[in-house]
């Protein structure tokens, strides 16, 4: 189980998250919401141990992560919001490097890699530079790199950017399969539709805070909302989007 | 002053203004630099190195001047204006060809350009002219730093020489146009060359052409200034067996123009200044002509071409080189100095400062035949290659290939940073020290005795691993993914401070050496003395990377920046 207990990050004193606790289980998908600067990517990256907490602790599997910093991250997955990639690799390039630095036993991982890169349909332009890449082949890439060591945490941040339709589709279902072969999935999305069905319990983020965390079932019952997007609307959604859109169809014709 | 170029600027179009500003600044490569970077600091001094080089030259004239009587002072100036004139004009050539190189491409409108801008109610002439604009301004100011107080000095030396005031005034005259001429020169023939291959290969072939091209320009750069006979005297130039030369290269050419706006000319010798006007002539149609033709041409090829170019067919073979990590670190980094364009050319300027040693040195030797000795001569080029090689890498590894993604070697770290180190020692060794122990080898097995050979490939060697130590303190990085922090780092002082000290270091071990190489015990103390020293860096490094943590440096996570286009403060707000 991932578990965050008061979490905090604050930058030039402001905070980005604040008093952040939450739980992650094995077996289950949890979904991590909220709006764009509600602190979901500063979390993501405190989790994976990119930045460093302000105040707070994260276990994982009942140990604090930083008691072994090292056995974390073998057993951790993490696919970042932004496809950031060494352009000037390809694809097998990038993926052997990355196995290789996770010292994973070569035979084995070249197997892995070819399988991943033939499934995800990039097998025909694994010696292309990453330059050339399209956003979601670059995410595809992304995602290979994330699971081929089998990590027991799978973080991902918006999986789901650039994504056809059908890759969309084995993902949601990749993600699915991956919890219920017992891995602690922590999700983050814009894409409710996509969360609704994938997660069964989620946590919404708004201005650093958490606003909930619970089952998307008891958060329709309790609220009355039929819709997680509805739930979400009243959470954290704090203008009126009529009037935005109408005030900025105003602004260009002014 | 200032008030006046804002006036002048502020009376040109908006779009060139801002297009030229874009342009300027991407001469430097943003993402190599340091997040605290001082980019105009770093400018100021690049432009202070190339001053002060150029109050080496004046030192060099007024030196000796000082000790001298007038008759004796007429007679040297007289001796000495050629030489002179001719190094400055070879270092102008130089330092056009060391920025032609470096912004290589920067003129033809790129891929990112096109998809920019094209969709923008902007002119492809505004676009060429502000290109032109913004290469024009940093060539510019570079050889107006490397001029300022040679021109001044010069103009006043060699021109008394013809007739006071006049004289002054119409030396300065010439040799402001000479090296605007030879700046020109040097870059429009690359324009032409680069724009003549652009239009006629396919874009995927001239990609792999232009890099193979920069290069050779950059050999070509180096290889002149430091083979080129620096004795020109009117007899030298008419002499049969320097002809052929004199014909091929344009700084003569240049001179012989100089000469002639002075009114110092031999007439035999006019002929040579026939050849620059017409080179000149040429270089500036041809730059013109590909300019135009691929601000017309070239630009719709280029948004049709695919974005997916397909890798290199035949055999992907990766070779293991010990460890995983180890075999991932060295292949990132070879494949990071050969496939990104920027590494490629500043180690490529360190390396040709090697082979252009080993040239000269060779060149010295070839008439001596085979058995010639070790001497001062053949050992100091060696450890002065072997500084360049390291030190050269070392500076090369600092600037990042790509500072966002970096992230993967932070969330994959599951070995202890001496590990990360290890290999970092490896790269140093087969990229930098290898080559240049293989060249020297070269030079040296087929003309000296086996055995002094052997002598000194060993501590060559040994002296190469303690380069590799000392460039290695203080590193807690893995190649290629820190950033450089120009304008923090003092270059002009610390590129002079590390030549005075590098040289008298070297010359001292190689005076030794040279004993030391026909004695027995002499030489057994070098060895165990250099052995230790390598040693004793290589545990240091070994025990502080234990307790080190590796650093990776990330751009900020949201980071605003401003054109500046109005006065309001600009904002750089960090998450």
């Amino acid at each position: 189980m991932l578990e965050l207990r008061r979490v905090a990050k604050h930058f030039s004193g402001i905070p980005a998250v604040d008093d952040v606790s939450f739980s992650a289980r094995p077996g289950e998908v949890t979904g991590y919401l909220g709006p764009n600067g509600s602190g979901k990517s500063t979390t993501m990256k405190m989790i994976t141990g990119l930045i460093e907490m302000t105040y707070g602790h994260i276990w994982f599997q009942g140990k604090p992560i930083e008691d072994d910093l090292i056995a974390y991250k073998r057993r951790m997955g993490y696919v970042p919001e932004e496809p950031y990639l060494y352009n000037h690799l390809s694809a097998v390039e990038y993926l052997t490097m990355v196995a290789q630095l996770r010292d994973l036993p070569g035979r084995q991982s070249s197997e892995c890699i070819d399988g991943l890169l033939r499934l995800l349909a990039l097998h025909d332009d694994r010696h292309a530079s990453i330059s050339g890449y399209s956003k979601g082949m670059r995410q595809k890439v992304l995602i290979a790199a994330a699971l081929m060591h089998n990590p027991d945490l799978v973080l991902l941040d918006e999986p789901f950017s650039g994504l056809d339709v059908g890759t969309a589709m084995v993902l949601r279902s990749l993600i699915q399969e991956l919890a219920a072969r017992g891995k602690v999935v922590l999700f983050s999305s814009h894409e409710l539709d996509t969360v609704e069905r994938v997660c069964a319990h989620v946590v919404i983020l708004h201005h650093g805070k958490i606003v909930a965390d619970d089952s998307i079932e008891r958060l329709r019952s309790l609220m009355a909302l039929p819709t997680l997007e509805a739930i979400f609307s009243q959470l954290a959604v704090e203008q009126d989007t009529g009037l935005t859109a109408r005030q900025l169809a105003d602004l260009i014709h002014a | 002053m200032h008030k006046a170029i804002r006036t002048l600027t502020e009376k040109l179009p908006l779009d060139f203004r801002v297009l030229c500003r874009q342009f300027l600044l991407r001469v430097i490569d943003l993402e190599s630099l340091s997040i605290q970077a001082d980019v105009v600091g770093f400018l100021g001094q690049f432009a202070g190195v190339l001053i002060i080089i150029s109050f080496v030259f004046v030192l060099r004239l007024v030196y000796p001047i000082l000790f001298m009587d007038d008759a004796h002072t007429l007679a040297f100036l007289r001796e000495i204006t050629w030489p002179m004139e001719q190094l400055l004009i070879t270092t102008t050539f130089l330092l056009t060809g060391l920025i032609a190189v470096a912004s290589w491409d920067a003129t033809f409108p790129d891929r990112r350009d096109i998809m920019v801008l094209a969709p923008l109610p902007i002119k492809s002439r505004t676009i060429l002219i502000a290109k032109v604009s913004a290469s024009a301004t940093v060539l510019g100011l570079a050889v107006l730093a490397l001029n300022l107080p040679t021109c001044l000095v010069f103009s006043a030396l060699f021109g008394s020489l013809h007739g006071g005031g006049l004289g002054v005034a119409r030396y300065f005259f010439a040799y402001c146009f000479t090296m605007i001429a030879a700046s020109g020169f040097v870059y429009f023939t690359v324009l032409t060359v680069q724009g003549m291959t652009t239009l006629l290969f396919p874009r995927r072939i001239f990609l792999r052409l232009s890099a193979i091209l920069q290069l050779a320009a950059f050999g070509l750069f180096i290889s002149v200034y430091f083979l080129e006979p620096s004795t020109p005297t009117t007899a030298a130039f008419t002499r049969g067996d320097n002809a052929w030369f004199v014909e091929c290269s344009p700084p003569y050419w240049l001179l012989a123009v100089m000469n002639q706006l002075n009114g110092t000319l031999p007439p035999e010798l006019n002929w040579l200044a026939m050849r620059a006007w017409i080179g000149l002539g040429v270089s500036i149609t041809g730059a013109a002509l590909s300019l135009l033709l691929c601000y017309v041409g070239t630009m719709k090829r280029t948004v049709e071409e695919p974005d997916l170019v397909p890798g290199a067919g035949g055999l992907h073979w990766t070779p293991r080189l010990g460890s995983s990590l180890r075999t991932a670190l060295v292949l990132f980094s070879v494949r990071s100095l050969t496939r990104s364009r920027q590494h490629r050319v500043t180690f490529a300027f360190f390396f040709s400062i090697v082979l252009a040693i080993a040239l000269s040195t060779l060149r010295g030797e070839l008439p001596l035949g085979r058995h010639i000795p070790l001497s001062m001569d053949f050992l100091v080029p060696t450890f002065v290659m072997m500084g360049f090689g390291a030190f050269g890498l070392r500076s090369v590894v600092a600037l990042p290939i790509s500072l966002t993604a970096n992230w993967v070697l932070r969330t994959t770290q599951v070995c202890p940073p001496e590990k990360y180190i290890a290999a970092s020692r490896l790269t140093m060794f087969l990229l930098a020290i290898l080559p240049v122990w293989l060249i020297a080898a070269a030079l040296a097995i087929p003309l000296r005795p086996a055995s002094l050979v052997a002598g000194h490939l060993l501590v060559l060697g040994l002296f190469g691993s303690v380069l590799v130590e000392l460039c290695l303190l203080g590193f807690y990085k893995v190649p290629f993914t820190c950033s450089y922090l120009p304008g923090k780092l003092n270059i002009h002082v610390v590129f002079w401070g590390m030549f005075v000290v590098y040289m008298t270091v070297v010359v001292s071990i190689a005076e030794y050496e040279n004993h030391a190489l026909r004695d027995p015990h002499e030489f057994s103390v070098l060895v165990v003395l250099l052995a230790m020293v390598g040693a004793m860096l290589w545990t240091l490094n070994r025990h502080r990377t234990k307790h080190a943590v590796l650093y990776f440096e990330e751009l900020p996570e949201v980071q605003i920046t401003t054109l500046g286009l109005i006065s309001i403060p600009s904002p750089r707000t960090r998450e």
